[in-house]
């Protein structure tokens, strides 16, 4: 059988005002599988060497997940490749939602943007034709703005819209791309779709996606969601993720101040938790991605501010403007993500730009008032501002809009010993130094200090400084990456990671039902080794070395406070680690799948 | 034996500790009899239908730091804590 999915490359160039498509064989399908797997695939064949990711050589690549716009939940999502202009090397990244499932609808396997257009544009995919519209009236909008005014202008309340806010029109490094309030967040993919003038992507398709076996597929999926209004999910649905902080919290692990700290005594007040406790002083809102039965967003806002949006309540961004800047009030913080939200900027290196530029302000490095109100920690008025200010590359705002790497060099004065990075991409919300095999996947990730390519923290939870055998760590970080490889090539949501007994068995099974192209648990193991290798060959040829794979500096050096104080990255026990994870990852096989 | 809480064991409890009566040193078979007859909606939401195991993420972990595994034993003093740990979104 052949696969039964839109299998069409629609490709697009800026510059030449032009656009091309072409066909897939099932042999790519078979090797990349598709999301993550096939935009990485794409990316492969344009990097030869060192290129400015800026620049037009570069590729911006959606690559639709293969269950998307099918009954499979967790499911309509899509991948986004490019070159990071934070990290100068491969990043990739997830969105989700009704965009999604159209880009199927629309026949689509995959949208290559390359080139940069002459003047601000908006690309509209209009079932089966190609416009480049005029964007100047929607510059400076956020993205939901501007889906709201590209759907007035269509006359069509339908259309789905992938737009950039304020920042990546700016260029700030970190900004991120945006389709029906959701995000491809990390690693500056906005700021590549600014540079080629590109303010948004329309889709608007009405085809339909075949199933290779509607029944098996249907039966699959109908027990995927059932688990998944489980207790499998009850974290996401009936908590959300902001309960993390109380977790860690209690774990002792909560990195605050720029990591300067791992407890954070103020946690109840900032913890989203205490909104939905609150018994009406918050309105909770719930939202989702299209097809998901999990809805894990909790969004909140003060019952009686008048004008002020709710705002998602996810860890890493309560995280980041809350114990990251010492901040302790959960008002500002939830301001300070919906203000990067209407910017278009990442909340993970907004706030840890923030507190490296509060550590370098009570360090006297640079001018504590440069933003009006004084920036340092805990300081929540500071926020606002200094995310304005970064939206905009104003004043200390251009040099925070960096990010903290490049930030870190602007300023000097060994500022980089406490730029909290990994290959230029900021830390998330967990503390290395108290989880050895998370430590090792920091500094291994092609993608840089990212928490789901390489997440063994919950391994590390379990026994937090480390009785496991080192032996196994560098295994532990292979097997987690392979595993996440798989989850963003079909691109599931890793949310309903519980609903699988044998993940491996059951995803090949309705890769199979699904697709029509049979494979083994072995094969989708086998799938993930070859992502993992086609990443870093890509990164090489950027110029990528392993001397590259370093975390920074301050993880080096023991923590100070809480249950764990006195535990640090010893450089030569992660030195070790990482050389048996490179001996344990040269020894896969490669396979290479012919361009078509 | 005072038990902590976290997450949607918190939320399902309605507090964020509870106390429960077993014989100390308990093991881990014995605390979740324990911890269900305390809080019998623990069952298929918290602790699997036949009251043998957490459903996964939740799970036991002496002063938010050690898994308890296979016939160890522990007592009030450990601070036991049910909690949830999934990495990667």
């Amino acid at each position: 059988m052949r696969y039964a999915g839109p299998r069409t490359v629609l490709e697009i160039d800026l510059t030449l005002g032009t656009s091309a498509r072409y066909d897939l064989e099932d042999a790519v399908f078979r090797a990349v599988l598709g999301g993550v797997g096939l935009a990485v695939w794409l990316i492969e064949r344009s990097v030869h060497g060192p290129l400015d990711p800026l620049g037009p050589a570069n590729l911006l690549v959606f690559a639709a997940g293969p269950f998307a716009s099918t009954p499979v939940p967790a499911a309509n999502k899509h991948a986004v490749a490019t070159i990071s202009p934070l990290t100068g090397l491969l990043n990739e990244g997830l969105s989700s939602s009704h965009w999604s499932a159209v880009l199927r609808r629309c026949g689509l396997a995959a949208l290559v943007v390359r080139g940069t257009a002459a003047r601000w544009t908006t690309l509209v995919v209009d079932n089966g034709e190609v416009r480049f519209e005029d964007a100047a009236p929607l510059l400076g909008a956020s993205a939901s703005v501007t889906t709201k005014r590209l759907r007035e202008m269509l006359g069509d309340r339908t259309a789905r819209v992938c737009a950039i806010g304020p920042a990546g029109e700016a260029g700030v490094r970190f900004a991120t791309l945006d389709n029906d309030g959701r995000q491809a967040g990390r690693g500056g993919s906005g700021a590549v779709m600014g540079a080629k003038r590109l303010k948004a992507i329309v889709l608007r398709g009405r085809g339909r996606v075949r199933l290779a076996d509607p029944e098996r597929t249907a039966a699959i999926a109908g027990m995927i969601r059932a688990r998944a209004l489980g207790p499998a999910t009850a974290k996401y649905r009936v908590t959300g993720t902001g309960a993390n902080l109380r977790v860690l919290a209690r774990m002792g692990q909560l990195p605050a101040r720029n990591f300067t700290a791992a407890t954070f005594d103020a946690v109840e007040r900032v913890t989203p938790e205490r909104a939905r406790e609150s018994r009406g002083e918050y309105t909770e809102l719930r939202a989702g991605c299209a097809g998901c039965p999990v809805q894990c967003e909790h969004m909140y806002v003060r019952k009686g501010r008048a004008g002020a949006p709710a705002a998602a309540s996810e860890y890493e961004s309560v995280w980041a403007f809350g114990p990251n800047c010492g901040v302790a009030e959960l008002d500002a913080v939830l301001d300070a993500i919906a203000a990067c939200d209407a910017a278009g900027l990442d909340t993970i290196s907004t706030g840890a730009a923030i507190a490296f530029g509060m550590e370098c302000a009570e360090r006297g490095l640079i001018d504590p008032d440069a933003f009006g109100s004084p920036l340092r920690f805990g300081n929540a008025a500071v926020l606002l501002p200094a995310i304005a200010a970064i939206a905009a590359r104003l004043g200390l705002g251009a040099t925070l809009a960096l990010g903290v790497r490049a930030a870190a060099a602007v300023i000097g004065s060994a500022a980089d010993a406490f730029a909290m990075h990994a290959k230029g991409l900021e830390l998330p919300g967990y503390e290395p130094r108290a989880l050895p095999t998370y430590a090792l996947g920091l500094a291994t990730c092609t993608r840089g200090a990212c928490h789901n390519r390489a997440a063994t923290y919950d391994r590390d939870l379990r026994a937090p400084g480390g009785e496991r055998d080192d032996a196994l760590r560098a295994q532990d970080a292979i097997d987690a990456e392979d595993y996440a490889a798989v989850w963003d090539a079909l691109v599931l949501c890793k949310f309903i990671r519980d609903c699988f007994g044998d993940f491996y068995a059951e995803a090949a099974a309705l890769w199979g039902a699904v697709t029509g192209l049979e494979i083994d648990a072995a094969g989708l193991r086998a799938a993930a080794q070859h992502h993992w290798q086609r990443k870093r060959a890509i990164n090489a040829r950027l110029g990528w070395t392993r001397s590259d794979d370093v975390l920074p500096p301050r993880l080096f050096e023991p923590i100070v406070d809480g249950p764990l104080a006195g535990l640090r990255v010893e450089p030569e026990r992660l030195a070790r680690l990482q050389q048996q994870y490179e001996s344990l990852r040269v020894r896969a096989p490669f396979a290479t799948v012919a361009a078509p | 034996m005072t038990v902590e809480l976290f997450g949607p064991a918190r939320a399902l409890a309605g507090r964020a500790l509870i106390e429960i009566a077993v014989d100390e040193p308990t093991d881990l078979p014995g605390f979740l009899a324990a911890l269900t007859a305390a809080l019998p909606a623990f069952v298929g939401e918290i602790v699997t239908a036949e009251r043998d195991a957490f459903i996964a993420p939740n799970l036991l972990l002496l002063d938010g730091a050690r898994a308890v595994e296979g016939g160890v034993r522990f007592s009030a003093a450990d601070r036991p804590c049910v909690l949830f740990l999934a990495s990667g979104g």
